[in-house]
């Protein structure tokens, strides 16, 4: 898909065959938003960060590969390197213990970021309802799409990206800071407050009745 | 008002129950002979120190010993050149609920003889403590801190008993222990807030991060020769 297609207005300039916009006869100029043009960019140049801790992260190796080909949609490459990396595709559970890496992750990954957070696990904590896993990443990360599924189709994480895509395709270059400014003093802490842990993960049964549950932290913490 | 049929749910919530009590018991030795070359070798060198034998999971013969004496009958087990059990293949615990001992259990084989073996010893709960067996067979280290991290079995003479599967700083007990709630003892905000606050580094002993070798020198700028 050419820029002529997706210019505003439909990209009239078009001749027979090809891009018309640099064919014969056709203007060499063309005028735009510069957020058009940006988002454009942005948005079919996304550079997957995996984060695959799970069977979920297999299905995303499947969607990465040739039969369904990530890279139609821009993810030309599964960037293993957060600093080179545009979204975070949290694909499987996380435990506790893993929960500061994904953080730090996060924190590498420069701005403009998106995150999509594959698979029941990764969203809720899924079956795993207990002591050693995160009850969804939100409580650590901000998450932009959740693709539900155990594990979601390669079909379903492509689904996930488009909403990206299309949730960029929205975003205003004069708007940044609004959307897309961290605090640096947060970072390193949980995204989510104590009240809005509880929340998150209350629905699915797991926070609110932990109190209910809760004994005094054993004497023997000795590591 | 109807009673409402307990959900899976509500008996998770209503926390661990102590486990009954007419639960089947642990596993006890039986009488009788054992064809198992090393159990008669056991006994009459260790006398009452050897408490029993069983056969169990279809082959495999199981010797439960006194606890106190683990060290020197794994020791003799390990050089004896009629034993030579030269692999630890698994140390591992159990338990059982209700307040039973825990046990913990060595799993080897003798790659000389060809032969597989199993031990057992029962920890009373008031007294968690074995000698550690991690200076016979290396691959008893990590296992001995599994079991350390999992059941709170501490191992005498370990030269590094930290945690291993769970983070370093675990405050809420050992998650295998029948008596551990199934989601921790702290509320899910107070975990995350711990787990975010752990120091990733700290993840890695000494020995861990000295494997790449020493930190890189950056080599200091040296500026170019001026030229003419
Ligand atoms: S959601 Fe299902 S497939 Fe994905 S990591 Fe969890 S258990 Fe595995």
């Amino acid at each position: 898909m050419g820029l002529g297609d997706l210019l505003p207005g439909g990209g009239t300039q078009k001749s027979e065959g090809g891009l018309g916009m640099f064919g014969a006869g056709s203007p060499t100029f063309l005028t735009t938003k510069i957020d058009f043009v940006i988002n454009w960019g942005r948005r079919n140049s996304l550079w997957p960060m995996p984060f695959g801790t799970a069977c979920c992260a297999i299905e995303m190796m499947a969607a990465a590969a040739s039969n369904f080909d990530l890279a139609r949609f821009g993810m030309e490459r599964m960037s293993f390197s957060p600093r080179q990396a545009d979204v975070l595709i949290c694909a499987g559970r996380v435990p506790y213990k893993l929960a500061p890496v994904l953080r730090r992750i996060w924190d590498q990954m420069p701005q403009p970021k998106w995150c999509v957070s594959m698979g029941a696990c990764a969203s809720s904590g899924g079956v795993f309802d207990v002591y050693s896993m995160v009850q969804g990443i939100d409580t650590i990360v901000p998450v932009d799409v959740y693709v539900p599924g155990c594990p979601p189709r390669p079909e379903g994480l492509i689904y996930g990206l488009m909403m990206i895509q299309e949730k960029i395709r929205e975003e205003s270059l004069s708007r940044h800071f609004e959307h897309r400014a961290e605090d640096p003093a947060l970072v390193a802490l949980a995204k989510a407050n104590e009240a809005e842990i509880v929340g998150l993960t209350g629905p699915f049964g797991n926070s609110t009745q932990q109190e209910k549950l809760s004994g005094a932290p054993t004497d023997d913490n000795s590591a | 008002m109807t009673e409402r049929p307990l959900s899976g749910l509500d008996a998770v919530e209503r926390g661990p129950l102590p486990s009954d009590p007419s639960a089947p018991a642990a596993p006890a030795p039986v009488e009788g002979q054992s064809d198992h070359p090393s159990v008669a070798a056991l006994a009459s060198r260790f006398g009452p120190a050897v408490q029993g034998h069983r056969l169990m999971a279809g082959d495999q013969t199981v010797v439960w010993i006194a606890p106190e004496k683990s060290l020197e009958i794994l020791t003799w087990l390990k050089d004896d050149p009629a034993q030579q059990y030269d692999m630890m293949s698994d140390v591992t615990g159990v338990d059982y609920g209700s307040g039973r001992p825990i046990e913990v259990v060595y799993q080897m084989f003798s790659t000389v003889h060809k032969r597989a073996l199993r031990l057992r010893c029962r920890l009373p709960l008031e007294a968690l403590e074995i000698d550690s067996v991690a200076g016979l067979w290396h691959s008893a280290n990590w296992l001995e801190r599994e079991v350390y991290d999992l059941f709170g079995v501490t191992f005498k003479g370990h030269p590094d008993l930290r945690r291993i599967l769970m983070p370093f700083d675990y405050a809420e007990g050992h998650p295998l222990r029948k008596d551990f709630p199934l989601r921790g003892r702290f509320s899910r905000a107070e975990q995350t807030r711990r787990a975010l606050a752990q120091d990733v580094e700290r993840f890695y002993g000494s020995q861990e991060l000295a494997h790449g070798g020493p930190p890189q020198q950056v080599p200091a700028r040296t500026e170019p020769e001026a030229e003419g």
